[in-house]
Parts: C-alpha cells; sequence; structure tokens
C-alpha cells in the first residue's frame, strides 16, 4: 500500500497553485494547461489508488504525522495530527472530486476575466476539498473545511452574475455560521478525549478514530458519556450532535437552512456552480457519516427519526420549489436540495442498505448534478437567458444536446438504469427495513418520500417537455442564430457524465463493493456503541 | 513583606531592587534624554526615531536577560512590583509593540514627502513635536511595564495614571479639531474612571488593611467579608478602571471617537499596549479579589458579563462604520472581548491562552494598521474608496486580506489558533464549574464570529470585488510590504506550529 498518495492528491494542486503565482498573467492558456494538467495528475493517482484497494474495506492509505503538540503543563498535552486516508466512505468521494474537477477545468476554458486569479483559486479550492473527504483528524478537516470557503467566496463574488455580492455574502456566511457550531462541538470534543496509544500522560487529540471510540473520552470530562450533565431538555452530547447536525446540514443543505443555495448557484459561474452542487453540498453529508454518528451514535439514535423527518422534509419542500422555478438554474439548485434529503433519511435509518445508498446517492447526485449544472451552462453560453419559459421546441435545433438532457433529467428523477435509482432504492429499502430491524424510524417515512420521487418526475417532465418540445420558439429577446449544437468541448464534458451514469446505473457492483464494508461496519457501530452508550445514559 | 522597616534595610532593599528595573529606569533615563535632547535645536529630527528603537530594544533585551536569570518570581521596592515571568513576559510584548509603532510611524507620509507631493497636516505636526512624541510614546512603555508589575493599589493606579496622561496628549497628537475633541473626551471619561478605580481601592484599602494585593491579609480579609455588598462594590469600581483601559463595554464610548481622530501609528499602539497592560493587572487583580474562596459574588459571571456585552457591542456597532480607522475602534473593543475570555476562564492555561491571544493580536493589530495608513497615506480613508484597490495594489491588499481573516479567526492563521486556546480553556472551565453563564459566553464569542466576519470583509470585499477606478500606482519594493511580509508570516507560521510561542508561553507560571 502506498502511503503517500493521498498526500500527492492533496498537496499537487497546492503546488500548482504556488507555481500560478509565479506565472506572468498574461499567458492565460498556461494557466488553463497547468490546471488541466493537474487534474489528470490527480487522476491518474485515483487510477493508483483503486488498483491497490483492498476488497476487505476499512481505512487505507493511512498517513500519520505530527503536526501540532503543545505540551500544556498540568493540563497535558494538545495533539494534532497531519492525519488522512480513505474507507468507503472517502474513497468514493475523493473519486468524485477528482473527477468534478477535471470536468470543472474543461468548463473552465471560456473563463476570460481575470484568468490567473481564476485557476489559482480553483487550485486551492481543489486541495482543500480533496483535504476534506480525507482528513481523519478534527482539526485537519476543520482547517481544510474553512479554507475551501475563501476561494468559493471570492470564486462566486468576482466571476459571478449580476447579484454575485449579495449570493456571495450570504454563501460565506451561512457557511461560517454552520462551522461555527461545528468548532464549539469540535473544542469540547478535544478537551475530553485523549489519546490511548500514549500511557502516562494526558493527551488530548484531535484524532476522528479516537473520538469515535467512547472509551476514549476523559471521565467528568464535557461529552463523557457516562457523566452527560443535562442542559435544558437534551443532555450535552445530544446537544453536541445537534449542533454538529444544523452545521453540517448547513451545508448539505437542508430545509429550512437551504436558502444560501439556489442565490449561490444562480449567480455563480458554470464550474463553480458544478463544484458547488457536486462537492462542496457532500461534505454535509460527509461530515454527518464521518463525524456527527460515529461521534455520538446514542445521540444519533435518539434523535434519527428527526433527522428522517427532516430528510423528507427538504425531499418535498425541495421538490415543491423546483417545480415552481422559472430559472433553470434555480431548479436544479433545488432538485439538489431535494436529492440530498435521501442522504439524510438513509444515515438516519442506520441500516447497511440506507447508509450505503446515502453514500451511493452523494456520488451519483455529485455526477448528475454536475451534468445538470454543465447543461445549464451549456444554454447560457448561447443565449444567456435561463429562464424555462423563454424556450419551447430545442429539440428541432439541438437534438445532441437534448439527449443529454434527456439522460440527466431521467437520471435524477430516478429512473431505473440510471445511477440514482440504484441510490434511492437503496435509501428506500434501509427505511422500509429500519422499523422492523434497528426499530428506529416509522414504517409511514419511506412511504412519504417516495412522494418526493413522484414530484422530481414531475417537474423535470414538465420542463422538458416546456423547453424541448413543441414548436421552435424563442422569447424574451432571444435570436434563433444564436442556437446551435453542442460543439466538442461541451461533448467532452457532458459525454463521460453520462458514461458513468449509465454505468454505475446498470452495473453499480463495483461502487457497491467500495462502499458497502464501510456501511456494514457504520451500522454495527453505531447502532452497538449507541445502544450500550444509550444504556449508561438513561438507564 | 515586612511592613516596619530601618532606614538601612529600605535602602538595602532599594539597593537589591534595582536589577529587577533596569528595563524602566532604561526607558525612564531614556525618555528623560529625548526631552532634553529636544530641546537642543542642533540635534537632528531624525535622531529621534532610532533612539527609540534603540532603548526599546535595549529594554527587551534586559527584560530577556531577567527572564534568563530568575525562573522564581523576584520582589522589589519592598513589595511594590514583583518581577514575574507573567510580567515579563508583557514587557516583552510592549517593547516589541513600542519598536512597530515608531516602525509605523517612520512609515507615515511625512517620510515619503517626495513621493506624493503634499505633506499631511497630521504626520507634519509629529514632525514638528518629534521629540515628545517618542518621550510620550517611551512613557506609556514604561507605564505598562509598571503596570504588570505593580502588586499594590497605589502602584497600579500610579502607572495607570502615568499611562493615561501620556495617552491623553499622544491622542491629540494630530492636533485637529477632531483631535482635540478625541483627546479631551478620552481625558474626561479617562480622569472620571480612574477617581471611580480610586475610590474602590480605597475602599478596599479600608476593608483589608492593605495595600498590597497579593497579600495573605488581604485574601483573608476579603474572605471574611465574602458577603459584604461594600466588597462588590468596590471591586466592581476598582474593575471599572481596568475595563476601561482595555476598552471594554460599558466603559468603551471613548475609543471610536480617539481612534478617528489620532494618528494611526498611535492608533495601533493604543490598541495593544494599553490595553495589553490592562489585561494584564485586570488577571493578577480579578485574581486576588477571587483568591479569597467562594464568594457570595461571582466575579467569573461579572467578567463574563462584561465581556458578552464587549463582544457584542463591539460587533455589531463595528457593522455600521464607513471608515476604516473607526471600523478598527469597534474591532479593537470586541477583541478585548476574546482576551477577557482567557481570563474569565480563571485557569492557568486560561492565563497562558490568553497571552497566546495577546501576542497574535498584536501581530494581527500592527499588520492592519500598517496598511490602513498605508492606504490612508494615498487618500482612501473611507471603505468604499478602497474599490478596485486588489488589482492596483495587489499584495498590499493581500497581505491585509490576511490580517483582517486572522482577525475574524479564520483557519490557516494565528488567528484561528488564539481563538481554538481561549475557548478550549472556557469550555475546560465550563467543565469544572458548570456555570451556565460559561456557557453563554462561549456560545456568543463564537457566534460573533460571524458578525465580526461581516464588517472584517468589509475592505477587502471592495478591494477585491468591487470594480473602481483608481489612480495609484504602486511601487512593489516598498518597506510596508517587507515589514507586512514578516508579519503575515508570522501569522502563518504561528497557526502551523504554535508551539514556537507556546514553548516559552508554558514556562509562564501565573501566580498571585
Amino acid at each position: 500500500m502506498q502511503p503517500y498518495l493521498i498526500s500527492l492528491l492533496i498537496f499537487t494542486p497546492l503546488l500548482a497553485a504556488f507555481a500560478a503565482l509565479l506565472l506572468p498573467a498574461e499567458t492565460k492558456n498556461s494557466f488553463r494547461v497547468l490546471t488541466l494538467a493537474v487534474n489528470i495528475f490527480q487522476l491518474l493517482v485515483l487510477v493508483i489508488m483503486l488498483r491497490s484497494w483492498d476488497a476487505a474495506g476499512g481505512l487505507q492509505f493511512l498517513e500519520q504525522r505530527n503536526w501540532i503538540t503543545l505540551n500544556l503543563g498540568s493540563w497535558g498535552t494538545l495533539q494534532a495530527q497531519y492525519l488522512v486516508g480513505a474507507d468507503g466512505l472517502g474513497l468514493p468521494l475523493v473519486a468524485l472530486s477528482v473527477f468534478v474537477m477535471l470536468i470543472a477545468t474543461i468548463a473552465s476554458w471560456t473563463v476570460y476575466k481575470n484568468v490567473k486569479g481564476y485557476f489559482t483559486l480553483l487550485l486551492i479550492l481543489n486541495a482543500a476539498i480533496i483535504g476534506s473527504f480525507t482528513a481523519l483528524d478534527f482539526l485537519l478537516f476543520y482547517l481544510f473545511f474553512e479554507f475551501m470557503l475563501l476561494p468559493m467566496f471570492f470564486l462566486i463574488a468576482i466571476w459571478g452574475g449580476p447579484r454575485r455580492e449579495y449570493a456571495s455574502i450570504k454563501f460565506f456566511l451561512y457557511t461560517l455560521l454552520g462551522s461555527i457550531l461545528i468548532l464549539i462541538v469540535m473544542i469540547g470534543l478535544y478537551i475530553s478525549v485523549h489519546n490511548p496509544a500514549t500511557t502516562g500522560k494526558l493527551v488530548h487529540t484531535f484524532s476522528l478514530l479516537d473520538m469515535s471510540n467512547p472509551n476514549n473520552f476523559i471521565s467528568n470530562s464535557i461529552f463523557d458519556p457516562n457523566n452527560a450533565r443535562m442542559l435544558g431538555p437534551w443532555n450535552v452530547r445530544q446537544w453536541g450532535f445537534l449542533l454538529l447536525f444544523i452545521g453540517f446540514a448547513i451545508k448539505l443543505p437542508m430545509v429550512p437552512l437551504h436558502t444560501w443555495l439556489p442565490d449561490a448557484h444562480v449567480e455563480a459561474p458554470t464550474p463553480i456552480s458544478v463544484i458547488l452542487a457536486a462537492l462542496l453540498l457532500k461534505i454535509g453529508g460527509y461530515g454527518l457519516a464521518r463525524i456527527a454518528f460515529p461521534v455520538f451514535p446514542e445521540a444519533a439514535l435518539h434523535f434519527s427519526s428527526f433527522v428522517a423527518i427532516m430528510g423528507i422534509v427538504s425531499i418535498a419542500y425541495g421538490a415543491l420549489n423546483a417545480m415552481a422555478s422559472k430559472d433553470l438554474k434555480r431548479l436544479i439548485a433545488y432538485s439538489s436540495v431535494s436529492h440530498m434529503g435521501f442522504v439524510l433519511l438513509g444515515l438516519a435509518s442506520v441500516t447497511p442498505e440506507g447508509v450505503a445508498g446515502a453514500v451511493y446517492q452523494m456520488f451519483s447526485h455529485g455526477i448528475i448534478s454536475a451534468m445538470l449544472f454543465v447543461i445549464a451552462g451549456v444554454l447560457y453560453d448561447r443565449t444567456h437567458d435561463r429562464t424555462i419559459a423563454n424556450y419551447s421546441g430545442l429539440s428541432g435545433r439541438m437534438p445532441a444536446f437534448t439527449v443529454m438532457v434527456l439522460v440527466a433529467f431521467f437520471a435524477s428523477l430516478g429512473l431505473p438504469g440510471f445511477s440514482g435509482f440504484i441510490a434511492e432504492i437503496m435509501v428506500f429499502l434501509g427505511a422500509f427495513k429500519a422499523p422492523g430491524a434497528n426499530g428506529l424510524l416509522h414504517e409511514s417515512f419511506a412511504i412519504v418520500a417516495t412522494v418526493g420521487l413522484v414530484l422530481s418526475a414531475a417537474y423535470y417532465l414538465w420542463t422538458m417537455q416546456r423547453m424541448f418540445f413543441g414548436p421552435f420558439d424563442l422569447k424574451g429577446g432571444i435570436t434563433a442564430d444564436s442556437i446551435y449544437d453542442l460543439d466538442k468541448r461541451e461533448y467532452g464534458m457532458l459525454v463521460p457524465l453520462a458514461i458513468i451514469i449509465l454505468l454505475f446505473g446498470i452495473y453499480p457492483q463495483p461502487l457497491i463493493d467500495i462502499i458497502d464494508p464501510f456501511a456494514r461496519h457504520f451500522t454495527e457501530t453505531v447502532l452497538n456503541t449507541g445502544r450500550n452508550l444509550g444504556v449508561t445514559i438513561n438507564p | 513583606m515586612p511592613v516596619e522597616m530601618s532606614l538601612n534595610e529600605k535602602l538595602y532593599w532599594i539597593q537589591q531592587s534595582v536589577p529587577g528595573v533596569l528595563p524602566e529606569l532604561l526607558l525612564t533615563l531614556g525618555l528623560l534624554l529625548i526631552l532634553l535632547a529636544g530641546l537642543n535645536r542642533k540635534v537632528t529630527v531624525d535622531m529621534f526615531p532610532w533612539t527609540t528603537v534603540a532603548l526599546l530594544a535595549l529594554s527587551a533585551l534586559y527584560t530577556g536577560n531577567i527572564w534568563h536569570l530568575h525562573n522564581q518570581p523576584v520582589w522589589a521596592f519592598s513589595g511594590m512590583v514583583r518581577n514575574d515571568t507573567f510580567a515579563l513576559y508583557f514587557k516583552l510584548l510592549f517593547d516589541i509593540a513600542g519598536i512597530l509603532t515608531v516602525l509605523l510611524t517612520t512609515l507615515s507620509k511625512a517620510h515619503r514627502q517626495n513621493g506624493n507631493g503634499h505633506t499631511d497636516a497630521i504626520t507634519a505636526e509629529i514632525q514638528k513635536h518629534r521629540p515628545e512624541f517618542y518621550a510620550l510614546l517611551l512613557a506609556v512603555v514604561l507605564g505598562a511595564h509598571l503596570l504588570v508589575m505593580s502588586m499594590n493599589l497605589v502602584m497600579a493606579f500610579i502607572s495607570l495614571e502615568l499611562i493615561s496622561i501620556a495617552s491623553y496628549v499622544l491622542a491629540g497628537f494630530s492636533f485637529t479639531r477632531q483631535g482635540a475633541e478625541g483627546s479631551l473626551k478620552y481625558f474626561l471619561f479617562g480622569s472620571v474612571a480612574s477617581a471611580i478605580m480610586l475610590y474602590g481601592f480605597s475602599i478596599l484599602y479600608g476593608l483589608t488593611g492593605t495595600l498590597n494585593f497579593s497579600d495573605v491579609q488581604f485574601a483573608t480579609q476579603l474572605q471574611r467579608l465574602h458577603d459584604s455588598p461594600l466588597f462588590f462594590t468596590a471591586g466592581l469600581m476598582a474593575l471599572a478602571g481596568f475595563f476601561y483601559k482595555i476598552t471594554a463595554a460599558p466603559m468603551h464610548p471613548w475609543a471610536p471617537d480617539v481612534y478617528e481622530a489620532a494618528p494611526t501609528p498611535v492608533i495601533a499602539f493604543f490598541s495593544v499596549v494599553p490595553k495589553l497592560a490592562g489585561i494584564g493587572i485586570l488577571s493578577r487583580f480579578v485574581l486576588a479579589i477571587h483568591a479569597g474562596g467562594p464568594s457570595v459574588f461571582d466575579w467569573q459571571a461579572v467578567l463574563s458579563v462584561v465581556a458578552i456585552m464587549t463582544l457584542t457591542i463591539g460587533n455589531f456597532s463595528a457593522l455600521a462604520q464607513k471608515k476604516p480607522k473607526r471600523l478598527m475602534a469597534y474591532s479593537s473593543i470586541a477583541q478585548s472581548g476574546f482576551l477577557l475570555v482567557g481570563v474569565v476562564a480563571f485557569l492557568p492555561q486560561g492565563t497562558q491562552f490568553m497571552l497566546f491571544y495577546a501576542s497574535v493580536y498584536m501581530v494581527m493589530t500592527y499588520l492592519v494598521f500598517l496598511y490602513v495608513q498605508y492606504f490612508e497615506d494615498l487618500g482612501f480613508t473611507t471603505i468604499p474608496s478602497f474599490a478596485g484597490l486588489g488589482r492596483a495594489a495587489l499584495w498590499p491588499s493581500v497581505f491585509m486580506l490576511v490580517g483582517f481573516i486572522a482577525l475574524t479567526g479564520l483557519p490557516p492563521t494565528a488567528g484561528f489558533t488564539a481563538k481554538l486556546f481561549i475557548f478550549s480553556s472556557l469550555w475546560e472551565s465550563y467543565q469544572i464549574s458548570n456555570k451556565p453563564i460559561l456557557l453563554v459566553l462561549l456560545i456568543f464569542g463564537l457566534l460573533n464570529t460571524v458578525v465580526a466576519l461581516f464588517y472584517y470583509l468589509r475592505i477587502p470585499y471592495y478591494a477585491f470585488i468591487k470594480n473602481g477606478e483608481t489612480g495609484i500606482n504602486t511601487n512593489k519594493l516598498t518597506f510596508e510590504n517587507l515589514l507586512g511580509l514578516i508579519l503575515v508570516l508570522s501569522i502563518l507560521i504561528l497557526f502551523f506550529s504554535p508551539g514556537l510561542l507556546m514553548g516559552w508561553i508554558n514556562k509562564i507560571n501565573f501566580v498571585l
């Protein structure tokens, strides 16, 4: 096993960003080529990782180095590590990141404004995203998590649409609010957890692996599961879970914390929308699965119905909003809210099927939403208008584009044969099974959630019919000669995305093989430790 | 300490005490020297900044030397002052801050007249009164030195007055109408605060019979009076004076006017030296009145409430500001709240983390003010005027952005590490005492960060995102940018390895 592959993934873009700073700003193509080279290099590293992946699962490609070790006298030692690794949760998301960043670079080819700044920020963002999906130390995770905000803020605020300033500030403030909630819990956790490997002295650690084991909590510390103090209606650990949940739910985003997303999407340039929907939202789901559930398992079980209901509300509310959207990008943004609800539902079921479905949904939605935003970008590039009502009968003028749109829409609405179907069916299986298997959730949840499927079929098919079929007609001052079919660069983005969607829709086994060991392990530990701790806390 | 001593004993004490206060003696002699030299018209004005830097550097060296010589606190002047690692660390910070202030002053526009044409009135006046300016600067540093060493109420009062009186004059050093207004406000507010504090001190003296607040007698008497409202009132009154110095709410309203009108180097200086000196003596004093053991009056809660108010008022008022200097005034109020969080924890590591915060705070404050002054000299005095600067002056804007990000407390800057540390000690303190007010402070403090982001990003927002035409053409290799780069690097390095500084701070033993 090569123990440096993840570092290669993280630090290559950072080094390239540094190199980009030194290049003269006039050589616009050099930045594009440099970024593309980094993406292709990452793809190669990813191929090596997949080839040497141990099918048994578990954490692999682990790298561990001391980062901050502070001796604080009588209080003990503070330890933060450079601890990265990938498992059945991280690897699919890393693969998704590498692939989507490549698509985003191709989509960025048409950025002409301040090319140097744009690609430098894109490279920094790349490193931060991969870092977040691989960090196993809370402080390191938080560093990458926060480090994503600034490049994203500037990318939306400088290269975005007319209301970009409002949208970027809103995005930044919402996400920062979420990360502050996460920070509160992070501080509480590290002072409560010690590293069991060091004997004789007290080492407060940020390692998520140590935090996930209830034996590592210092007795009488704030998050000590054996001595959880009450604070209003809930005990401290339940509060901890709730804060983490809200923090990550803002990122996910979950209704009612989602309002930043449509604005950010509508204003962001196409490649940034792609990254935002395909990758940044996943960090919310990833954080729940990596941190909130394993660290506070008994609180997660306690709140599982709440989490599931919020998921269902997101599914339904997102779908209804999508149906009412007049702007194509806004529609896709709301469909993201709706689809990320499935992640919540799957995780809340705490069944192998549900959890695997949640991870599968994150991967699949990443690819599908990337494709949807590329599609919106293709149209916007031609006409600078995304109003759905202004188009009609596009299929006659843009046959190839219509095929791509069909693939993306059908995949997103969960038609069998596309990857979205596999993910959603697994989530439903999990949600149906949960009441019988582990007593969580209610039988009705899965039934209500299926309504979401009907709604998403409705808004996609309606949009399809309005924009692509019927007589060819354009409104709102769009000229007919601005409509032409896909060019080579656009094929280069859409075809690989479509292939992956179909591939993982028809033959999902390779991905499931990677996710499954994680899902089973996750379910087992969360259920077992959660129940044990639940007994200790509420005898 | 023995109270009754023969003359011989007293002389012996004084003789013994001198080596411990060498830095302070040096500063005193230096400031007198500068005043005298200023009277001599033959002395060129360029000499003063460098003399001041040399004096401060020597003082820092001596202070470092004392640090190495003694690992135990050393008393001096019959228990009036004490040299311990806590005080020594602060003294080093003051000296460094003094040096940075002098650098900022020399970098101000008066020194770049040839590049810019007209001379700015403010800096011209600094030029004219240079010797006094530097003498006053040294006086404040001297007062700050003495304040953090004080173990006696009278000594604390005298040092505080030394700082205050010199500050009143420095605040008016722009010699404008506004400057005079700010200075007068500062003076009026300051004298009332001093009077209240002195009154509190006298009641405390009456209650305990001693002025030495680290004395056992002080603690035992207060313990006896632990439920006396008079004790509480006296304590509050005494604290009010310190709150005024650190611009903690509700004693903060003087700050914005003073900050707006005073010369930029002076503001940077005000937001670091007197504030940190106030925090230093506050930590000691609070420990002293708290040492009486369980009291009916919860000093931790009092400080928490003050910290919450300071954070909230500072941050929310900053939102509405249109001028960088006023914005920084409210920012400095809010930052006092964060420093107070370190004090509130009442834990040894809380004090250490507070020192880390103080050090980082100094670096980021000077970084931001360096560029506030830089852009002010180029004519950018309101926030909207920064529009488009990001392209015209890329590196200064980026460095300034790093400063603001650090003040907000986002990674990867030491500002984040500092916030992480002080809030850790607050969590820890809550874990031990289980007081809800601490949790409220924790949540308020961290949520305030979101508010802070909103205004800290305003200047970078205009600089990078708003399009604007700026006629400036920057010379990229200025000394500012070198100094700025050093400050930026220290902020980044302290994030990636805070151990470099914490290693030193760990050696600090904070005892009463």
